[in-house]
């Protein structure tokens, strides 16, 4: 062939497979249709056999590479059954076997490739040239060569070369093929931006922090095509049969013939000798649904994960950040004995270096409240008074809001709380965090408390009934209320709320219809849990928890026999999420860490992808147990069939080739799922 | 021992057709002049090939996976 151009040696070498079945598949039909017209005589032996060697003769050289290579394939035993086949005169048989085997190999090639392309619009995502500013010009230069800090332009309709943050300009971004979100996402100046997402209006300027290889979406396809590589325990399961199959049926047609003498039989043994549809039917429902997750913004770990994912009868759910937005802010100071503004003050100093969530809802606070004023962004959106407005009326009363959602609130007795708030929060002298319950501080020599009801018993404080009360009351309302001490002694109480994710409900009630309990852990106290509960439809929730106590209520739900998917965000909830059978990571695109230690990762923090991932993995692990059901009745109807004279070789041939494709179709269904 | 600075790269076959084709593939790619490590990966169609820059030629790599019958892609 070598004589051939080398752009007509290159479409030869690229179509063989095709060339060479329908050239063998049309000879075939030639020299049978002849034969049976003329009653099988020599000449239709000749077209037969002209056949056998056109179909033939890539799988003897690929048989001489299985060979050479040491390892007993499929492509060896057909050669031997089609030189076995010749040699006893059974030309169309054997002219037969090779045909229906390179028909079959080039259909599984075809369809392997769809399923192998189910990344492809991914890898394609990233565009090849960025825009970068370089001498204050803008040059155009290979994506991968933009240096981290470099800033880059995109124009309204590109695609962005490079991970970064917004550093100029707005612009609603489609982040679809990062995070499978459909709904654009406004980005601004100092938002983050990923590599492959589309802007959609407006130019920006990114100052870049990873191009090339180094970008998310490049991990995450990383990340994904080495799930689908790894093997599943079922592929492992079957690979292990299968050394022991081929081998045992080829002494199996030995020995046939050595007692009944009978070549037919043995060559037939021979080509169904291969257990192709047993083998390739698990990975090929593992790589579809894998690639189907990822185009739908859900990174799932490998086809071990996959498994145990479809047999989940129980997921529980953290809060915060999870069933909540994570969101949190401060709807209500109330001082007792004590004006509200020293009180939200007190616990910024003493918050001022933790990172709690809680922490950066009272931080906001105390900053926005010298600004312009306390109730603006609020999480209940509520127009309640300002307490800038409030704070010049001087009231005796012992009790003083500054609240969101109560415009009647009693206001300050210290004037402006402008005055009180305005300097900047110091820095506490000491710092501690106890976990789970709170924080406490040294300032000045003051001690500052801040946290919940057992963080005061731990430290021996009483609380008077007054604030026992209002703390009963705001948890009530689903709020997480921290009380401030200063020396012992109580002096306010700060309520922060977070506002419950639109789809919880819906995802819960999914969940629950498709018969899989739910369960919420919590840090939070009992009554905020119960009302966030409540608002989710959850039944079974856990409050106070400490990150130990997650860990162990999911070894509880394990121990009483469920299979246990955890959500949370990957970070705080690592140990329960790793814990659980399988942890899934919300809102994973930002983070390598949720990426790198969920078993399942959200790209975004889209909760309606939970009930979608667990449902691909029951439909996964269906499609698994329906595939190695196929592939074993074929393997013990042909053996059977064969044993007794039923299947012939051609026919053998024939079954063994559609249950490949038939298991190969059956799998690729996953990629529509 | 001589310190030797190798480089990897990456194809794709999406035409594999069972899972021996793609060890013969990585057994031929193997057998290459300056080939240190090759992977090549039935389910995604990934081959993976870490080789010294001195020894081998990239351009053999898609010729051999060609003359194997299956069509190579750089990716």
């Amino acid at each position: 062939m070598e004589f051939l151009p080398p752009a007509a040696l290159r479409y030869y070498r690229r179509n063989r497979l095709a060339l060479v079945t329908a050239v063998s598949g049309s000879l075939y039909a030639g020299g049978w249709s002849l034969g049976y017209l003329t009653g099988f005589d020599r000449a239709s032996a000749a077209i037969l056999v002209l056949a056998t060697i056109v179909g033939g003769t890539h799988i003897a050289k690929a048989a001489r590479r299985e060979i050479e290579a040491r390892t007993l394939g499929i492509k060896t035993l057909v050669t031997l059954a089609a030189i076995g086949a010749i040699g006893i005169g059974a030309y169309w048989e054997a002219a037969a076997v090779v045909f229906l085997f390179s028909l079959g190999s080039y259909l599984e090639g075809r369809t392997m490739r769809k399923t192998r392309s189910a990344l492809e619009e991914l890898l394609e995502m990233t565009p090849d040239v960025a825009t970068v500013r370089r001498d204050d010009t803008w040059v155009e230069v290979p994506a991968r060569d933009v240096q981290v800090g470099e800033i880059v332009l995109v124009r309204p309709g590109e695609k962005l070369p490079v991970d970064g943050a917004v550093d100029d300009g707005e612009s609603a971004v489609d982040q679809a093929p990062v995070t499978g979100e459909s709904a654009p996402v406004h980005k601004r100046p100092g938002d983050e931006v990923y590599a492959g997402t589309i802007a959609q209006e407006g130019a920006i300027e990114i100052e870049t922090t990873g191009a090339g290889e180094d970008t998310t979406l490049q991990r995450i396809i990383r990340r994904v095509e080495e799930a689908q590589e790894a093997q599943s325990p079922t592929a492992r399961r079957i690979d292990r049969f299968a050394s022991y199959y081929t081998p045992a049926i080829v002494a199996l047609s030995i020995g046939a013939f050595a007692l009944t003498r009978d070549p037919m039989l043995s060559l037939t043994l021979l080509v169904i000798g291969c257990p192709g549809a047993l083998v390739i039917g698990p990975p090929v429902s593992v790589v579809s649904a894998i690639g189907n997750a990822a185009r739908n913004g859900v990174l799932l770990k490998g086809g071990e994960h996959l498994e145990r994912a479809g047999s989940i009868d129980l997921v529980a759910f953290d809060k915060t950040g999870t069933l909540t937005t994570g969101n949190t802010a401060v709807t209500s100071v109330r001082g007792f004995d004590a004006d509200a503004t020293s009180v939200l003050r007190l616990a910024a100093i003493a918050e001022k270096r933790s990172e709690h969530h809680l922490a950066s809802a009272v931080l906001d606070a105390a900053g926005r409240s010298d600004a312009d004023g306390f109730g603006t962004g609020g999480p209940s959106g509520s127009d309640g008074s300002p307490m800038t407005d409030g704070g010049l009326s001087a009231s005796g009363d012992a009790t003083n809001d500054l609240s969101v959602e109560d415009p009647e609130a009693d206001p300050s007795v210290l004037a402006d709380p402008r005055d009180a708030i305005s300097e900047p929060i110091p820095e506490p002298d000491a710092f501690d965090v106890v976990a789970g319950k709170g924080v406490v501080a040294q300032y000045e020599a003051v001690e500052i408390v801040v946290g919940n009801r057992s963080l005061l018993v731990e430290r021996g404080i009483d609380l008077p009934d007054a604030i026992a009360e209002h703390v009963r009351e705001r948890e009530e309302r689903g709020e997480t209320a921290v009380i401030v001490a200063r020396e012992g002694t109580p002096l306010g109480v700060i309520a922060v709320a977070d506002e419950v994710r639109e789809s919880a409900p819906e995802v819960v009630a999914e969940l629950q219809a498709a018969g899989v309990e739910t369960a919420m852990l919590t840090g939070d106290n009992e009554r905020t849990a119960r009302a966030v509960a409540d608002a989710v439809g959850i039944d079974d929730y856990r409050a106070a928890l400490l990150p130990e106590d997650k860990q162990a209520a999911i070894r509880q739900f394990r121990d009483d026999g469920h299979v246990v998917a955890m959500v949370g965000d990957g970070i705080n909830d690592a140990p329960s999420l790793a814990t659980a059978d399988v942890g899934i990571a919300m809102g994973a695109a930002g983070t390598d860490t949720a990426i790198e230690t969920a078993d399942v990762a959200l790209m975004a923090d889209d909760l309606g992808r939970i009930p979608y991932a667990v449902g691909l993995s029951k439909a996964t692990r269906r499609n698994v147990s329906q595939n190695v059901g196929i592939a074993v009745l074929t393997v013990g109807l042909l053996l059977a069939g064969v044993l007794t004279s039923y299947v012939a070789l051609a026919a053998g041939m024939l079954v063994h080739e559609a249950s490949v494709l038939a298991v190969i179709l059956n799998g690729m269904r996953l990629l529509r799922h | 021992m001589s310190q030797t600075e190798t480089e990897t790269t990456q194809l794709r076959v999406m035409d594999f057709d069972c899972p021996t084709c793609a060890s013969t593939v990585e057994r031929a790619l193997a057998g290459l002049d300056g080939v240190e490590d090759v992977t090549v990966h039935y389910a995604t169609g990934r081959v993976e090939l870490t080789y010294d820059p001195d020894l081998a030629e990239p351009a053999a790599f898609e010729r051999t996976i060609e003359q194997q019958g299956y069509t190579p892609r750089v990716a």
